[in-house]
């Protein structure tokens, strides 16, 4: 809702300032840009990353831009096979700046340079925001709700995504109308976005790990009745959960030491099944 | 019960449409919440798809391809761990561990793609230089195309095909075990924990995720909620605190080169 407000005022003013100056594009073609912005991915491969599925979801806008231009055409493709990759929900903002910039026949070379300026910084943000902010949060709801068979949990994460994918419209229609003035923007506010995106998601993953990663020991030390349950007599008297957080650093080190995330899943399944074998979990 | 031949078919049909989503990343109905609903619905089972996603989800929590890594595809991890537990009335806590190594092959077929889709840059670079829009949006279905036939076919072929061994296997397997696969379920959300502290933990955050593990070892409660509300609370303190900051510091600039302009005048 803020972002339609915002784009819409920001149009108003720029009419007015350009006086005569019409888009090329309609509401509803820049509207496209953001769904088509989807497709950023579609030939997704080491060597380019989105560059083919960049160009691909553009095709149609630089088509209009470029009509009686062939060589235009030419150049802004070939330009736009170069490698990109960032964050996929943020593409449309991307792709509405650059457009306007295409419709306004800005020289080749600052065009690039801004794309190239802007989608690393972009990537920061919106990892910080979509994969470890919303998701966790997102999910971790819903998947407590569905845990106890109840169909709202995946209902409640499918509505949630739904929204994300119609905001790539109001998205779009920001880049496109705020322009040039879109850099300073992002610049301005993308350190303080990423900073307060990581303290939220790290205070969520914090809880998580208290609430999702289940380790228990059920073995006891001693014999007969001096024996004790070394779970609720000595981990949960020093502090909950002690044990699955240490799991979650120990693993984290590994990490560090630039160990395969593969091979920590297999640890994982190892020491559940010796611990399992021994009884003692 | 068995799979029927229908229901195969319908499994793959539905790992062609997530399997679509998991490549572009849309809707987000390939995260295993939404893949084991639907697979339920296909087996007749709901209740079961919907708890089965519940406990995937968390499994899978953290376990997302940002940053470069390509985790254990969760289409066919849904998929398959809402099929074991129907067909072999496993608890899904079991059925996740099962369904892994189904996941990590598809795993690995989408990083034979990422790096074999390479081939078809020349193409779409001479597409691009000869200003050929046409043959450049064609070019773009192929690599789609093959994707998704190949999550149909290991769904398939996971689903219907394998399902008469993986029986044999689920059955024959000691107490031991399969209780060894339940726990390494309820252990598995610690590796995509994590893999995000590996990305997003600077010491300056540290306080935050102690606090967050706090609160919830504390204050139980059946989802993350209020936990994420006090992230709110400190997130807002710190923009606010950062923009007032960040303020202070361009009067201090403007001061500064002002202090400098009089230097020179003296």
């Amino acid at each position: 809702m803020t972002w339609k407000m915002v784009s819409k005022v920001e149009d108003v003013k720029s009419d007015k300032k350009d006086g005569k100056k019409k888009s090329l594009f309609t509401n509803h073609e820049i509207s496209m840009l953001g769904i088509r912005s989807n497709l950023v991915q579609a030939s997704f491969s080491y060597e380019r990353m989105h560059a083919p599925g960049w160009t691909w979801a553009q095709l149609p806008f630089w088509e209009k831009i470029y009509k009686d231009d062939k060589q235009g055409l030419k150049d802004v493709m070939t330009d736009n096979m170069e490698f990109i990759n960032s964050s996929p929900p943020l593409y449309p903002i991307l792709m509405g700046l650059l457009l306007t910039m295409e419709e306004d026949h800005v020289d080749r070379t600052t065009i690039k340079g801004l794309k190239n300026a802007l989608f690393g910084p972009m990537a920061g943000i919106g990892d910080a925001i979509f994969w470890f902010t919303i998701m966790p949060i997102a999910g971790g709801i819903a998947a407590s709700i569905a845990k106890n068979g109840n169909v709202l949990g995946p209902l409640l994460f499918f509505a949630v995504y739904v929204f994300l994918f119609w905001s790539r419209i109001p998205l779009a229609h920001l880049g496109y109308n705020l322009g040039t003035r879109a850099i300073d923007v992002i610049e301005d506010n993308s350190k303080i976005i990423s900073h307060v995106a990581s303290i939220l998601g790290l205070t969520v993953i914090g809880g998580l790990i208290a609430s999702y990663v289940k380790m228990s020991l059920t073995i006891n030390i001693g014999a007969g009745n001096g024996a004790i349950n070394l779970q609720k007599q000595l981990l949960d008297k020093i502090f909950p959960n002690i044990l699955p957080f240490a799991f979650v650093f120990l693993l984290y080190w590994l990490l560090r030491k630039k160990v395969n995330p593969i091979w920590l899943i297999v640890l994982t399944f190892v020491l559940a099944i010796v611990m399992s074998a021994l009884g003692w979990m | 019960m068995t799979i029927t031949l229908t229901q195969g078919i319908l499994i793959a049909v539905w790992a062609m449409i997530a399997g679509l989503d998991c490549w572009l990343q849309a809707f987000y109905i390939f995260r295993p919440i939404i893949v084991c609903t639907i697979t339920g619905l296909i087996l007749g089972d709901l209740q079961l798809g919907v708890i089965a996603g519940g406990l995937t989800e968390l499994a899978f929590a953290g376990l997302t391809p940002a940053g470069g890594t390509q985790p254990p595809n969760t289409v066919l991890c849904g998929i398959m761990t809402v099929v074991i537990a129907a067909s072999n009335n496993t608890a899904p806590t079991t059925a996740i561990g099962l369904s892994l190594p189904f996941a990590m092959l598809m795993q690995y077929i989408l990083l034979f793609y990422y790096s074999s889709f390479s081939l078809f840059m020349s193409k779409f670079d001479k597409y691009a230089e000869e200003g050929d829009a046409k043959s450049f949006k064609r070019l773009n279905y192929i690599p789609l195309i093959i994707v998704v036939l190949s999550f149909g076919i290991v769904a398939f072929l996971s689903a219907y095909a394998a399902q008469a061994p993986m029986h044999q296997l689920v059955t024959s397997m000691p107490q031991w075990l399969t209780h060894g696969f339940e726990l390494a379920g309820g252990i598995l959300p610690a590796v995509g924990f994590a893999m995000l502290l590996k990305v997003m933990l600077k010491p300056q955050y540290f306080p935050y995720l102690l606090i967050g593990f706090v609160v919830a070892s504390m204050i139980p409660f059946s989802n993350v909620l209020p936990v994420a509300l006090i992230g709110v609370v400190f997130a807002m303190i710190e923009y606010y605190r950062s923009r007032s900051d960040a303020k202070t510091e361009a009067k201090l600039k403007e001061l500064e080169t002002k202090g400098d302009d009089m230097e020179d005048g003296i």
